[in-house]
């Protein structure tokens, strides 16, 4: 056997390995980064641009509607975004109205504002932000915000009266707010909150979405009906650098790269033990 | 046959018509129907529902357990699980009213729900998610194969967005993808002339030409632009991507338009089994 | 001019409503009118081919291959003695893909019936647990095997995502079927249940319309339903002219589509740059 019939039997190797040893060499480069940083430079694109021009225009005092559909398990990609944008907006003496279409963005909601809130900013419930909390009914929820916000919250997620809070004097309805931002992992969220709510109010929105749906997104920003989106845990190690605070986004960013380069070797591989395969067929 | 046909039809004829054309109609109570309460009187029947489901999965773990069917241990969990949570979400707060009311309880601190949402349901839910990361590696691996030209196409435009939508993709320079390209341009003039010597000439052109280029220009790493992942793969995402993407959602759009009508107007009976 | 009923319905309302225009149209949106107008032409343009069908009219459909493999698969399962895995998707009934999937499955329980396969239809949702039940029962009826029917073929797992996705790979893991089939709506859990029926060696065929899924389900699964092919699917199994018909008027709507699409690019294009012409997309958006 020559040494090329060698090599080429190592790839066709290569090519037949059992998944199991994938799955291994993707552990290990996913902790090695996460435990050993890079610190590789995070480069911001337009639509994360856009998203940070757009909340850093507001005037101070101004009313943003937070809206957090998503679940423990896509809090990599969803959750840095929420923290930087709530820390953004607590920078610039916004005040913050959080509302959540899924019952778990209750739960990611209350973690959210406890670290940024109050363990950074020490803002105060009721006057600074307020979190209304879940309610079913999907699109239901945007279309009742858009009409009348008391009606679907008669009280808050600590079951205070509405109308008891002084930062909701003045609001009843959708167009009430000045900004809209919805981190968002599926059903209901985002396009439901362009269709009912942003779209046809005129009011400015902007979306974090998991790195999947941005597909889905991407016709809406194009088509100026949303400005800008933060996609995937890159998005929101971009929003990090923009406000120039590093999260849990950018310290995944080292581990993703280096997974992303790991996934494109397998790929190589497979193709040059695929093409050995097919020469040999040939051949034979 | 009239409960089990016409009524179900006629139920989802005039309901279906009332929404549809509700939205054209500016009255209050109309508007209020098909806003609020058509989708509302959706969500009532299904939260009652879940105890059908919910009866149903207890029934069918406790036969398992009961029968010794293959698998009745991870029933037993099943079966634990399932009672734990209700003991958690309905009996046991865990905290006084003080701290926590019953309602607010599910997402107040220290309470039982919320260490069980903390503790139990949040890790299960990561690691069920972080299945995908594997499983992407080796659907991509198993199914990334140069079969054709459509086939290199994904490849290739796979490759660029893995590349460059992550920060590693902004420090490879567009200087060395043209070197790669030089490198791969070699090998399809090597498989098409079969020729050392033609091979050889090809590539040390085309490096020669890459390095005078990068010399002249003092090599900037994101110039041409043409050549730097981020930006191809921007290219690629703003404009390929979202054109397919629109139309595959308009003929969604279509499709589901076109079902929505058979339904309400009663030509697809399939979904009462007929 | 075929259909003459057609032609005087149409005509009818057209009467109707220009009489309700001209008195004012109490109660009526008019920013929506575009919308309206569009409503019924296409709703006009699909019941016309429908009639046509139903007339005796043959239309032609593209072999679809994640259809005929349908009964290869139950074929195969058949062979091999295991069962049939059905996943009607994550969502409710108010999704019309999960309908959509419970038509097919109301399909495919026929042939299970047929070959006397066993089903697992595992599902995320009790309303769809009762509808897939009632669609089993009755194409097992049809097939005239009620005794073959089983109440707990359909069996509720649990509402959340991730658990069911759980569940379902549990059940795969253990039962082996031979075949799984993936119709309705998905989101992130696709490649979990895709990858896992590919490494008990599965035939898998899925049909879905949630754009971000299908690229996971053309990756791992064997025949994939893209887009509007699921919703057409049960006209190419029922093999229906009333379906037949639907599924050509659904391809004369796409044509009036991307006419619409190119005239409107071209006027818009003009107008802009020459600023002849007249803002067409003003008159297309609806609000």
């Amino acid at each position: 056997m020559s040494k090329l019939d060698k090599i080429e039997n190592i790839f066709l190797k290569i090519g037949s390995v059992d998944r199991r040893w994938i799955f291994i060499v993707i552990a290990v480069v996913v902790i090695i980064p996460l435990l050993v940083p890079i610190g590789l430079p995070i480069r911001a694109t337009d639509t994360s641009k856009s998203v940070y021009d757009a909340i850093e225009a507001l005037p101070k005092g101004s009313n943003v509607l937070l809206s957090i559909e998503y679940s423990p398990s896509t809090k990599p990609e969803n959750h840095p975004m929420t923290i930087s944008i709530m820390r953004h907006l607590f920078r610039n003496d916004q005040k913050v109205y959080v509302t959540c279409l899924w019952p778990d963005g209750q739960f990611m909601a209350q973690d959210a504002l406890k670290q940024v809130a109050e363990g950074e900013f020490n803002k105060t419930y009721g006057e600074d932000y307020v979190l209304l909390g879940y309610r079913p009914g999907g699109e239901a929820v945007v279309k009742g915000i858009v009409s009348n916000i008391r009606k679907l919250f008669s009280v808050d997620a600590k079951q205070t009266k509405v109308d008891d809070i002084p930062m909701m004097d003045g609001i009843t309805n959708f167009k009430d707010f000045d900004f809209l931002f919805s981190a968002s992992a599926g059903y209901p969220g985002t396009i439901e909150w362009v269709q009912y709510a942003a779209d046809p109010t005129g009011v400015p929105m902007s979306s974090g979405v998991t790195s999947i749906q941005v597909n889905e997104v991407m016709p809406y920003v194009q088509s100026g009906q949303m400005v800008g989106v933060l996609a995937g845990m890159p998005g929101a190690a971009e929003y990090e650098s923009l406000i120039n605070q590093k999260g849990s986004a950018t310290s995944g960013m080292d581990a993703q790269s280096v997974a992303h380069l790991v996934i494109v070797l397998f790929i190589v591989l497979g193709n040059i033990s695929f093409f050995i395969e097919r020469k040999r067929s040939r051949k034979y | 046959m009239f409960w089990k046909r016409q009524i179900p039809i006629f139920i989802v004829t005039l309901i279906g018509s009332i929404t549809l054309f509700g939205w054209f109609i500016d009255q209050p109570n109309v508007k209020e129907f098909v806003g609020d309460d058509a989708t509302q009187w959706f969500d009532v029947l299904a939260s009652f529902a879940i105890i059908l489901g919910a009866l149903n999965l207890i029934k069918l773990q406790l036969q398992k357990v009961l029968y010794q069917k293959p698998g009745w241990q991870y029933s037993i969990i099943a079966v634990f699980g399932f009672i734990f949570a209700i003991i958690a979400g309905f009996f046991v707060k865990g905290v006084d009213d003080s701290v926590a009311q019953w309602g607010a309880h599910v997402t107040s601190d220290g309470t039982l729900f919320k260490w069980m949402f903390d503790y139990v349901f949040s890790p299960m839910s990561a690691t069920m998610f972080s299945l995908l990361a594997f499983f992407v590696a080796s659907a991509s691996y198993r199914a990334f194969r140069i079969r054709n030209f459509e086939a290199t196409l994904l490849l290739v435009s796979g490759i660029i967005i893995m590349v460059g939508r992550v920060p590693i993709g902004g420090i490879i320079s567009s200087w060395f993808i043209m070197y790669l390209i030089i490198l791969c341009l070699g090998i399809y003039v090597n498989s098409l002339k079969q020729d050392m010597k033609i091979t050889f000439v090809f590539v040390a052109v085309g490096i020669s030409l890459v390095t005078i280029g990068g010399v002249i220009t003092g090599w900037p790493i994101d110039q041409p632009g043409i050549f730097y992942l981020p930006s191809i793969q921007e290219w690629i995402y703003f404009y390929p991507n979202v054109a397919g993407a629109r139309a595959i959602m308009i003929g969604i759009g279509l499709g589901i338009f076109a079902t929505s009508i058979r339904y309400i107007l009663g030509i697809e009976r399939s979904y009462i089994g007929e | 001019m075929k259909d003459r009923n057609f032609w005087f319905v149409i005509a009818s309302i057209t009467v109707v409503f220009l009489v309700y225009w001209l008195l004012g149209h109490p109660y009526f949106v008019t920013e929506r009118f575009v919308m309206l107008f569009s409503i019924v032409t296409l709703s006009a343009t699909l019941l016309y081919y429908i009639r046509a069908a139903e007339r005796g009219e043959e239309f032609y459909l593209r072999p679809i291959p994640a259809l005929k493999a349908v009964e290869e698969a139950v074929g195969r399962s058949t062979e091999m003695g295991r069962p049939i895995l059905y996943v009607p998707g994550i969502q409710d009934m108010d999704q019309v893909e999960t309908v959509a999937g419970v038509v097919v499955l109301g399909h495919v329980a026929k042939m299970t019936a047929r070959y006397e396969t066993s089903l697992n239809v595992p599902v995320s949702r009790s309303i769809v647990m009762k509808a897939a039940r009632e669609s089993c029962r009755e194409a097992y009826m049809v097939e005239g095997r009620p005794d073959m029917f089983n109440e707990d073929m359909v069996h509720y797992l649990t509402d959340d995502q991730f658990a069911y996705a759980a569940g379902v790979n549990g059940i795969m893991l253990r039962e082996k079927p031979a075949a799984c089939m993936y119709m309705g709506k998905f989101y992130a859990e696709s490649l979990i249940l895709a990858e896992t029926g590919n490494s008990i060696g599965a035939i898998q065929i899925a049909g879905t319309a949630s754009q971000a899924q299908i690229p996971f389900f053309v990756t791992a699964c064997d025949y994939t339903l893209i887009g509007e092919e699921f919703f057409a699917a049960s006209a190419y199994l029922s093999q229906k002219p009333e379906l037949i018909g639907g599924v050509k008027g659904q391809d004369m709507i796409k044509l009036v589509v991307i006419s619409v699409i190119v005239i409107s690019a071209i006027i818009m294009t003009v107008y802009e740059s020459t600023g002849i012409g007249f803002n067409i997309i003003k008159y297309l958006t609806i609000r």
